[in-house]
């Protein structure tokens, strides 16, 4: 049986380093207010050193992949340094960006903003490269009047879709899988959005991952537990804190989740 | 290692070269991209990569100006190849991914979409899933279990037994290592998949040793 997967989240943002660019870790609180912590590719390795299933990349500075240099030398270093799998996201935009980014390392390429402006790209994705490349992510919060949305911008723009409605189409026309993210919960160490995260599940038939929230070990397990999520990604939690990736699958696996533990 | 092994990818603008380059660098062998028949010369050991849907893949192939080259290689000269993802399905007699497809047939059988009524079982299979060896390959045993990285909606059907060396269930029981003589092919991703499947690479760089 496939396992339940454990995906850190490395949140990318570019600095200013002599006269180019480069990528570092942050993270953030409710999307805003990044914090750096450290560099990307050295923390990629110790997290393959601890047995993490996979990398999820998001650069959240909103360039355009064909002005992003340093994102795209990121992903040939975790690629060239790393033996595992890696989806990478932040400025998809079109076709070209997937061909960019696959050609420079990425299994997966995630899109989010694009596919909301132009949903058939999803769709065009699919038939080039195959769904299980294509990944849409989709960031959600509630509204002043209550109602859970799609939102763009780092959370500030109400798209109005609702979520389940929104993953659906995204999967009819083609998504490989969704990472939905809980804008309200990002960073907040208060646990995942299991109900929003069942609601999918079982609205589509392909993986879906679930973030934003992770604040202890057993937010993992109700991720996967309540929430049925084939993955939980996680940034915060493993930037702060002893918890290591290896601790945190051996409580997954003592709750009776299946999970790799071994090499 | 008792010979030097060279190693070549075959670039038909359908692959994930960088990770399964890097793979390959890892083990300090030297690495060529392939994309016409004068760049065999020298080689000990070919890859066929490929990513995306299996018609695409199977055109690009078939245009390249490697192709007649890779052909002799495998099947007249008998030296020793791997295929990854797509580049095992191709592998195959048929697809029906997007329609139907012609394979090049070394292998046999057909691939065909992962089906389930099963919520549970999700399509694409993506992640981390145990491979049971089904005949002894490569120093593989029979029985043995690793765990091993998949990203993909179509695997193999009707393949003869003969040419399956390891199986993965996910929904159903798929061939996930096959092979026949000096073909090894992987629907998993062995430069994904850690240190589980640099060991398979590893193992690859020894077929056709003396």
């Amino acid at each position: 049986m496939v396992k339940k997967r454990l995906i850190p989240k490395l949140l990318i943002v570019n600095r200013p380093f002599g006269k180019q660019e480069i990528s570092v870790l942050v993270t953030t609180v409710g999307f805003q207010g990044e914090r750096q912590v450290g560099d990307p590719v050295s923390q990629a390795k110790i997290y393959e050193s601890q047995l993490v299933d996979e990398l999820l990349v998001l650069n959240i500075n909103s360039l355009p992949i064909g002005a992003n240099r340093a994102l795209v030398e990121l992903v040939e270093r975790l690629a060239t340094e790393t033996f595992m799998p890696l989806t990478v996201g932040g400025g998809v935009a079109d076709l070209r960006d997937f061909a960019v980014l696959l050609e420079s390392g990425a299994d997966k390429v995630s899109v989010n903003t694009a596919a909301l402006r132009d949903p058939d790209l999803v769709s065009q994705a699919a038939r080039v490269y195959g769904a299980q490349c294509v990944v849409v992510s989709i960031d959600v919060r509630r509204q002043p009047d209550g109602r859970m949305t799609v939102v763009s911008g780092r959370g500030t723009v109400d798209e109005g879709h609702d979520p389940v409605i929104w993953a659906r189409e995204m999967v009819d026309r083609g998504a490989g899988e969704i990472i939905l993210t809980d804008v309200d919960r990002d960073g907040g160490s208060a646990g995942l959005n299991t109900a929003l995260c069942r609601a999918v599940v079982d609205a589509v038939n392909v993986p879906v991952i679930i973030s934003g929230g992770c604040g202890v070990a057993n937010h993992f397990v109700e991720g996967f537990a309540d929430g049925h999520a084939e993955g939980v990604s996680a940034g915060t939690y493993f930037s702060f804190r002893d918890q290591n990736p290896m601790q945190t699958r051996s409580h997954i696996a003592n709750a009776g989740i299946p999970i790799r533990l071994l090499t | 290692m008792s010979h030097q092994p060279s190693v070549g990818l075959i670039h038909y603008q359908a692959g994930n070269i960088k990770s399964l380059r890097s793979a390959f660098d890892w083990f300090n062998v030297a690495v060529r991209i392939v994309e016409s028949a004068d760049d065999f010369d020298g080689l000990t050991h070919v890859v066929l990569p490929g990513v995306g849907a299996f018609g695409h893949c199977a055109d690009q192939l078939r245009a390249s100006p490697a192709m007649d080259r890779l052909q002799d290689w495998v099947r007249v000269e008998k030296r020793p190849l791997l295929g990854v993802c797509v580049g095992m399905q191709l592998l195959a007699a048929e697809s029906e991914e997007f329609g139907h497809h012609a394979g090049l047939g070394w292998l046999g059988g057909r691939v065909t979409r992962l089906r389930t009524n099963d919520p549970a079982i999700r399509v694409p299979h993506v992640g981390w899933n145990t491979v049971t060896v089904a005949q002894p390959f490569c120093g593989y045993d029979v029985g043995q279990t690793d765990d091993y990285y998949f990203d993909h909606s179509f695997a193999y059907e009707d393949l003869s037994a003969a040419h399956v060396l390891g199986t993965c269930t996910h929904g159903r029981s798929f061939p996930a290592i096959v092979g026949a003589g000096n073909i090894l092919a992987a629907q998993c991703h062995p430069e994904k998949s850690q240190k589980t499947g640099l060991l398979l690479i590893e193992r690859f760089l020894q077929m056709g040793a003396a």
